[in-house]
Order: C-alpha cells, then sequence, then structure tokens
C-alpha cells in the first residue's frame, strides 16, 4: 500500500483496527432483552410487581401446587407407583408418547408441505390454501372428530356408503387423523414464519457457488430450518398428548393420561387418581415448553445477516410440483369437506342416515340451556380476554423494562397458563377452588367452582381463560416492546411522566397492534376449549364447549353440529371486529427501530 | 500484505495472466415482469461488452434495471429475449450453478449455519475437489483477506466489514471467470466502505477476474471502475471510464447523477470549425466550450459548470444588482476544508464549492459576490428529456 499518498495514509491504519467492533456485536447479541431503568422502581411500579406476583400464585401457581398435594394422597401415591407396576398404566403412558410422537411427525411434516407451498411454489389457489390450512386453528376440535365419523366411520358416508368399507376409526387411526389435522396448522405458522426470514439470498449464493437446486436445500434451507422444524414437533406432541376433547370422542379402547384423569375423576371420583394422571402429563408438557424457548432463542442467531434481498425462485419442474402439491391439497379437501359435513349437519335430521331439512337442532340449541351456554361461553370469554390481554402486557411490560433480576423466573411463569396441559389447569382448578380455601379456621379464599360456587362458578372459567389467554399478550407484548427503543420511555419519563402514566399512554398505543393480534386467537382458543373447562363447569355456568361433548356423548350429532356452526360463527365476528380496531392505528412502524 | 503476494504467486499461471480472462457480452439482453396491464420492463435491450479483467460498474438509481441486469448474468432470472455470452458460449440457458461465476450479495449472505471456513469451502465441496485441495485453496484465501484467524467463527459473530470479507473470499475461492457485486458495500458505514472499495480493487486487479459492480453510490462507481454504465429507465444511458462519465456526461440526466451540477442556459451557439469547440454567450461573456457531439443539434444545449469549477469572491465593482457575474450570496456553509455558496444569479441558483479557503475572502450571506470559472472546465450539453 505504499503507493497510496499522504491524505490516505491514514486508512491503513484504520485497516488493523476493525476487529475491535467484534466483541460489542457479540455482547448485543447475547444480551436482546434491552433494560432501560437502571434506577430503583418507583413506588407504583412495586405495588404493580406484588399485585402481579399475587395473581400469578392465584391463577396459576396455587392450583399447580394443589395437584402436586392432592397426588400425593394414598391414591394418587398407587398411580405413581403403577407407572413401574402396572402393565395397564404403563399402557397408558406408552399410548399417550406413541400418539404424541405419531402426531408430532405427521403434522410438522404436513404443516412442512404447506409452508414449503405457500414459500417456494407458483400455483393457483395458494391463498385459498393459506386460508383452509388456518381453519382448524378457530374452531373446536371434536366439530373434527364428529365430522370426520361420520364421513369416513363404520358407517361412514364416504366409507360404507360410497367405498362399501367399514374401517373402525374409534382408537389410534381415528386419533391421529383428527389431532394431526387439527393441530398441523400451529407447525405450519411456525415454519412458515420462519421460511419467509430466510433470506433468499443465501438460496442463490449456494447455488452460484455450484449447487444444484436439491443440494441448496439440504444444504442451506433445510438446516437453518431445523430449530423451526424441531420446535413445532415439540409443539404438536404436548398438544396432542394433553388434548382431551378428541381422545373422549374418537379415543374409544386407547386410552391416553388425559382421558384417564377425565375417567378418574368424572367416573371414579378420585381425585388424587386423577391429579397423579395430570402430574405425569404435567411433566413432558413443562420439559417441552423448557425446550421450546431454547430453541426460540436460539432462531434468533440465524437471521443477523444484513437485509434480504434477492428473490426465491420458484420450483418449476411439474412433477415435482404435483407431487409437493398433493398432500396439501388432500389435507385442504379435507378441511373443507370436514366444515361442509359440521355446518349441512347442523340443518339435517341425521345426516347420511336422513337428510330432510330441518331447524331441530338450532331451535334445541337456541333455547334454554344452549341458548344461556352461547349467551354466557361468550360473555365470559369477553370479560377473560380484555383482563388477559392487560395482564400479559403488564407483565411483558415488568419483564422486558422493569424487573432485572428474576424475569426469567417471571417469564416463566406468566407462561405456564399455556405450557401447563389444559387438562392440568382444569383439575388444578377443581382441587384448589371446589371448596372454601382456608387458613386455620379462617377462610381466604370462598369457593370458585364446582355446585355451590360464588357467582355459579364463572369467577373460576374467567380466570382460566385469562391464565390460558395471557400469554398470548405477554409474548406478542415482548417481543413488541424489545422493538421500542428504551430511550422512547426515557423520554417520557424525563417529560415528568411515571413509570405507569408512560406505560398507559406511551407503550400500550405503541404495542396495541401486536396485543390485539395477540388475544384475537387467544379469544378464539377461549371459546373453543374445553379440556380444563369439563372440570370446572357446573350447571349453572353452561359451556358451550362442554355441551357440545354431552350431545356428541349422547349421539346427538345434528345438535353438537348446529352448536360448532354457531361457535365458529362467534369466533368469526369476533375476529372481524378485533379486525376493525387494528386496522388503521398506528402500530410499532412509527417507532424508532433500535440500530 | 506478504501473504497476499504468496496467493497471487502461488495462483500465478493459472488466473492472474490477462490473457485468460474472460469477456462477456450482453446482446440485445431484455427482461420484463408481470403480465398485462401490471407488465414492467425492467430491462429494456441493452447491448454491452464487458473486456476481459475489467472492472465495471453499473451506476443507476433504484429501478433502473441495474440488479435485473446482474441477475440475469448471475442466472437468476431469466431473460425475456437476448443473450449473454461468456467467451462466446451462451450463457442465458444454464441455472446459476452450472454458470462459472461468482457473487457477492448486498446481504452478505453468508451461510449462518457453518463457519467462516465452511462458508468458503462450500463452493469447493460442491465441485467435489479432494479434501487437501480444499483445506490449501480455502487456506490461501482466507490468508489473503487476513481471515485466517476467524475461521472457526460463525458468521454472526464477524463485524460487517469481516462479513463482507468473509462473502469476497467464498466467491473468490472457486476461481469464477465473472464475478459479480450486488451493492455490496452499502451495509457498511462510510470509512470502511471506502476501505473495502480499495481492497476489492487491488484483489481484482491482481486477480485479474472480470467484474461487474452494481451501485447507485457515484463515489463508489467511481472510485472502484475501469469503466462506468450509466442507467435509467431500464435502458444504457452512457458507458465510459469515470472521468469521461463526471466531466463530459452525455446529458443532463447523467451530469446531475454522477455529481452536482449547475446548468446554465445559454444565448448565442456556434460552431467553431477549428478547434472543434463551441462558440457561446452565457451570462454576458463570450465563451469558447468543448461541447457533446450532439449538443450542437439540441434545441437548447446547457451548459454545466460543476460547483468545485466556480471561483467565488467579494464584489469588487460594489455592484447592488444581480446581472452577469455578479450575484448574491443566499447561504453561506463552513465545512472547513472547503466552503459551499449558494448564490442567486440573473440565471438561477449557483452552487460552488471553494477548496481551501482564505479567512478574510469568505463571502458572507446577503452580500454580492462575483463569480467566475474557466471556459475549458465547462462542458456544453443537450438537454435531455
Amino acid at each position: 500500500m505504499g503507493f497510496l499518498n499522504l491524505q490516505n495514509s491514514h486508512r491503513e491504519e484504520k485497516l488493523n483496527v476493525i476487529d475491535v467492533t467484534v466483541p460489542r456485536v457479540v455482547k448485543k447479541l447475547r444480551n436482546p432483552m434491552r433494560s432501560s431503568s437502571k434506577v430503583r422502581l418507583d413506588r407504583v411500579t412495586r405495588f404493580v410487581l406484588w399485585f402481579t406476583l399475587a395473581l400469578l400464585a392465584m391463577l396459576i401457581i396455587f392450583p399447580l401446587g394443589n395437584i402436586l398435594v392432592t397426588a400425593s394422597r394414598e391414591s394418587g401415591r398407587e398411580v405413581f407407583a403403577a407407572l413401574f407396576s402396572s402393565s395397564v398404566t404403563q399402557q397408558i403412558v406408552k399410548n399417550t408418547i406413541l400418539l404424541g410422537v405419531t402426531v408430532g411427525l405427521l403434522g410438522t411434516s404436513i404443516g412442512f408441505l404447506f409452508a414449503y407451498a405457500q414459500t417456494r411454489l407458483e400455483f393457483r389457489g395458494k391463498r385459498i390454501l393459506h386460508i383452509i390450512s388456518l381453519v382448524p386453528l378457530i374452531s373446536p376440535p371434536f366439530a373434527f372428530a364428529t365430522a370426520i365419523i361420520i364421513l369416513f366411520g363404520r358407517s361412514g358416508i364416504i366409507t360404507r356408503d360410497l367405498l362399501g368399507l367399514s374401517p373402525i376409526l374409534y382408537g389410534f387411526p381415528g386419533l391421529v387423523i383428527v389431532l394431526t389435522t387439527s393441530f398441523f396448522p400451529v407447525a405450519y405458522m411456525n415454519i412458515l414464519g420462519m421460511m419467509r426470514s430466510l433470506d433468499p439470498s443465501l438460496d442463490e449464493a449456494a447455488s452460484i457457488l455450484g449447487a444444484s437446486k436439491f443440494r441448496v436445500f439440504v444444504k442451506v434451507t433445510l438446516p437453518m430450518l431445523i430449530p423451526g422444524i424441531a420446535s413445532s414437533f415439540l409443539l404438536l406432541f404436548v398438544e396432542s398428548i394433553a388434548d382431551l376433547a378428541n381422545p373422549l370422542v374418537i379415543g374409544g379402547d386407547f386410552t391416553v393420561l388425559s382421558s384417564r384423569a377425565y375417567i378418574a375423576i368424572n367416573g371414579d371420583y378420585d381425585v388424587a387418581a386423577g391429579a397423579a394422571y395430570s402430574v405425569v402429563l404435567l411433566i413432558p408438557g413443562l420439559l417441552v415448553f423448557l425446550l421450546q424457548r431454547y430453541w426460540a432463542q436460539r432462531r434468533n442467531i440465524v437471521s443477523v445477516t444484513g437485509k434480504p434481498s434477492g428473490r426465491i425462485s420458484p420450483v418449476e419442474s411439474k412433477s415435482a410440483k404435483i407431487a409437493l402439491l398433493a398432500v396439501p391439497f388432500t389435507v385442504s379437501f379435507l378441511i373443507v369437506l370436514v366444515y361442509i359435513t359440521v355446518i349441512v349437519g347442523g340443518f339435517v335430521k341425521v345426516l347420511g342416515v336422513n337428510n330432510t331439512l330441518t331447524m331441530e337442532h338450532y331451535s334445541y340449541v337456541f333455547s334454554g340451556i344452549g341458548n344461556e351456554a352461547i349467551f354466557k361461553t361468550t360473555l365470559l370469554a369477553l370479560i377473560a380476554t380484555p383482563l388477559a390481554g392487560i395482564f400479559g402486557m403488564i407483565l411483558a411490560w415488568l419483564i422486558v423494562r422493569k424487573i432485572r433480576r428474576g424475569r426469567q423466573a417471571m417469564d416463566f411463569l406468566g407462561m405456564l397458563g399455556i405450557a401447563v396441559p389444559g387438562t392440568v389447569l382444569g383439575i388444578g382448578y377443581a382441587v384448589t377452588f371446589n371448596h372454601t380455601t382456608k387458613l386455620g379456621n379462617f377462610g381466604i379464599v370462598p369457593q370458585l367452582a364446582g355446585g355451590g360456587a360464588i357467582f355459579g362458578g364463572a369467577l373460576a372459567i374467567i380466570m382460566v381463560y385469562t391464565i390460558r389467554s395471557s400469554p398470548a399478550g405477554q409474548r406478542s407484548g415482548i417481543a413488541a416492546l424489545q422493538q421500542i427503543d428504551p430511550a422512547i420511555d426515557e423520554a417520557a419519563s424525563s417529560l415528568g411522566a411515571s413509570g405507569v402514566v408512560t406505560f398507559r399512554k406511551i407503550t400500550l398505543p405503541l404495542i396495541r397492534g401486536a396485543l390485539l393480534t395477540g388475544l384475537m386467537f387467544a379469544f378464539a382458543r377461549s371459546m373453543t376449549t374445553l379440556s380444563p373447562i369439563i372440570f370446572i363447569t357446573t350447571p349453572d355456568t353452561p359451556i358451550m364447549t362442554s355441551r357440545i361433548l354431552s350431545e356428541v356423548d349422547g349421539g346427538r350429532f345434528g345438535n353438537a353440529f348446529a352448536f360448532s356452526s354457531i361457535l365458529i360463527v362467534l369466533v368469526l365476528i369476533a375476529l372481524g371486529v378485533i379486525n376493525l380496531f387494528v386496522k388503521g392505528r398506528p402500530t410499532l412502524s412509527l417507532t424508532t427501530p433500535i440500530d | 500484505m506478504s501473504k497476499t503476494s504468496q496467493y497471487s504467486a502461488a495462483s500465478n499461471g493459472s488466473s492472474t495472466e490477462e490473457s485468460e480472462s474472460s469477456r462477456l457480452e450482453l446482446i440485445n439482453l431484455s427482461k420484463e415482469f408481470g403480465q398485462g396491464s401490471e407488465r414492467v420492463i425492467a430491462v429494456d435491450n441493452i447491448n454491452l461488452s464487458i473486456h476481459p479483467g475489467e472492472f465495471l460498474t453499473l451506476l443507476g438509481p433504484s429501478g433502473c434495471g441495474k440488479t435485473t441486469t446482474l441477475r440475469m448474468i448471475a442466472g437468476f432470472e431469466r431473460p425475456s429475449s437476448g443473450e449473454i455470452l461468456l467467451d462466446d458460449q451462451d450463457m442465458s440457458k444454464l441455472t446459476p450453478d452450472r454458470r462459472p461465476m461468482g457473487m457477492v450479495f448486498q446481504s452478505y449472505a453468508l451461510f449462518p449455519h457453518m463457519s467462516v471456513y465452511e462458508n468458503v469451502a462450500f463452493g469447493l465441496k460442491i465441485k467435489k475437489l479432494p479434501a487437501k485441495q480444499i483445506e490449501q485453496e480455502v487456506g490461501f484465501v482466507l490468508a489473503t483477506m487476513s481471515l485466517q484467524f476467524l475461521a472457526n467463527r460463525a458468521p454472526h459473530q464477524l463485524s460487517g466489514g469481516q462479513q463482507q470479507r468473509v462473502a469476497l473470499a467464498r466467491a473468490m475461492v472457486t476461481r469464477p471467470k465473472v464475478l459479480l457485486f450486488d451493492e455490496p458495500l452499502s451495509n457498511l458505514d462510510a470509512k470502511l466502505r471506502a476501505q473495502m472499495r480499495i481492497e476489492i480493487r487491488q484483489l481484482q486487479q491482481r486477480l485479474g477476474i472480470t467484474s461487474i459492480f452494481v451501485t447507485h453510490d457515484q463515489d463508489e462507481a467511481m472510485s472502484i471502475s475501469d469503466r462506468i454504465v450509466v442507467m435509467r429507465n431500464a435502458q444504457i444511458e452512457q458507458v465510459g471510464a469515470p472521468a469521461e462519465i463526471y466531466l463530459h456526461p452525455k446529458g443532463i440526466f447523467v451530469a446531475d447523477f454522477v455529481g452536482r451540477s449547475n446548468f446554465l442556459a445559454v444565448d448565442k451557439v456556434h460552431a467553431k470549425k477549428k478547434s472543434g469547440k463551441v462558440a457561446i454567450r452565457v451570462l454576458g461573456k463570450d465563451l469558447e466550450v468543448e461541447a457533446h457531439e450532439s449538443a450542437l443539434q439540441a434545441s437548447a444545449p446547457v451548459l454545466l459548470i460543476r460547483p468545485e469549477s466556480i471561483r467565488v469572491s467579494k464584489s469588487k465593482s460594489e455592484a447592488t444588482t444581480i446581472s452577469g457575474t455578479d450575484g448574491r450570496v443566499l447561504n453561506v456553509v463552513f465545512y472547513g476544508e472547503h466552503v459551499e455558496y449558494s448564490i442567486e444569479t440573473e440565471k438561477g441558483n449557483l452552487v460552488a464549492v471553494v477548496s481551501d479557503p482564505k479567512y478574510d475572502e469568505i463571502v458572507p450571506i446577503g452580500q454580492m459576490a462575483e463569480f467566475s470559472f474557466d471556459q475549458e472546465r465547462a462542458w456544453l450539453l443537450p438537454a435531455d428529456a
């Protein structure tokens, strides 16, 4: 570099110092949660912190603790012992794991194919395929199970009437079909998000280095998707072992832990045994949740290199396209068929047997207890959803901006509501709130659930909905808050706003979009959830999902279909309304990006 | 630098000699996106010949078709029509993996799940070279780019400049016949960018690889290229060496894009046969200036004077009205090594950059100033559409 003239000589010096920047970059990556305030918490914030902790204790810690206490009673201990001695109990555990692994593998594969089709293939009906694949996310899963029985069961419309077959769906095969179709959208969304965030120029870089399309996929694309694929598998595993509705409807003799726990409580009236089964269920649930968090944190590393550019070149070989699209289209067709069955099934006498049009199912559903269930379920979900949103946001705000020590623990506690299988949560609430909690002779918590509870047990249901939904608010809140420059908060406090005022006036408006979207799904989830509710619902407070289950149990499929259709419509209306709120509002895009 | 020469010595006889560099030709190349009313012509029938070993830059505003042209050369976009000839062989039917080219991406596109070493070795492994040779070649290139001590790091552990170097090493190690650069420096800060320009240029000259560089930054284009292709609206506006593009632009667009310009409307124009110059009258003065060949045919030619060609002094004539070369200072910005004036004249506002300013000669805002320029530094060009 001797030829450089005098003016340029300083550049040469700079050449040797570039590496100084490295440690800074790395540090930034390892510390994604930036905290703005290094000062002591103000009084109001401290009050909020303690109040939040008290709520968490009441909503989740106390019920979970009670499960452990209950499970340690004699019949509970017998269940634990049976894990090692009784072949029946071991079979139940094996069934549960087999079901989880099968649904996990199948659902992830289907979800992957859907995501691949969306991102890497050009074909007609792409948008419709996307919408169809999301439908199972917002509808009661037993609508699916029931429709599948009517279509493909022993006397199914398609299997017997069209094909002359009489397969036995009840049990493992039926469960796999129903759970896979119900849960694959979770994997799809997960992998889709990941594939969309992949920088297309990575593929281009590999191909210009000489790699064929197939090798690019195997060597570059696939390895980067591994975290997404693995976490999808784990999510599906947990969702399917935690599910209660489908094992009850279509499980037949194939008993899994959740249905065993249900039978223990509602059949054998052995609460301790039920609690013990649910503890066994809780362990893999929590393990997977922790693993998933670990992967989610690793995922951040993948997308750090520069800004994405280029364009994905779609697969063009016709035979490859057909092969890749076969599964997504078959599954979509199945979903459409199922929902047509649900809707039509509500309007005919007995679908497949007596197809006379009738309104009797709807008039049954809209009269008396059915009507009450529709009203109360919607009301309770509408009360719980904003509560959950606010609670989740406050948690996010505390975690990202306020507390320094124990933020990981706080985050974990907040997420427990979703990490714990619904069956476990429901049993926890039942053993905790079905009677007055006393400290000595002094009642500190009145009876909230079960017959004779205050507000007819409605309070316990709102609590369950809230703790199941607040994690959605918490996650979107954390994601949003991390993108908002702490300097915005600091600007507000330098202008004299207290911590709470800053949150209400500055932070909340900025994250509203993310919050509402998170809550949209939370609401849909509340409306369609069964497993935690079924243990605490009372005749005073009928809930739609448990009504549907009893209609299905009684063989009154028409009523169940009518109920399910109404439920789907209610969820869609709620989603539409929330969408109206989100549109046209300033959201995150207004804020300064952090470097 | 000793390691660098080691690499060039090692690769001597294989690819360093200019005679082995490749020629790339684009013939009637076009690219259209979309159909019907949404049809967009991204590249409109361009012809270009890139000499062996040349460093050519495609320069233009966003949407001018420069990136699409590069991506067609790489094979990421299929041309709607036309040919891409590399040493007389048509490339346009080949997929990217079959083209002997290397590319450095704007986002660097380092494989995040591979180490620096694995990233650089990727292309050689795909080529199924023996392990020993891969090790050697990767070692050489890493040493050339002063990256050997980072070989085991993951991309996300590197600074922007280091990632850039790895991307370059990965593109070079396969000894491509053509190197393509898609705005590779736009994610770096100004100082690093200036330094990487020099590094890229030196490396390219040493290896003699025919290179095409896409940028929208005119400083970058001028400092790095043998020739610049200025593109606009899917077409080539002008091709030439940096000095030619800057000093003798063919029209207002090019002049304006590659630097700051003053355009003066001229009054009288006629050609001077002998000198090849053109006689004009502007600001009340008769000048003889150089002109673009099509300037005389243009209905209204304009005179280009770069801000740095204009001298500014306090008005001696004590004039109080704006006329001829007397103007009023609208704004003065002092930068240290130069002063920038905005001056109101009878032909509109002028920008003047006076370097190496003298303390008591700076004209304050609102005062009259006298300005002047050498007629040799002016350039007459047609006012293009």
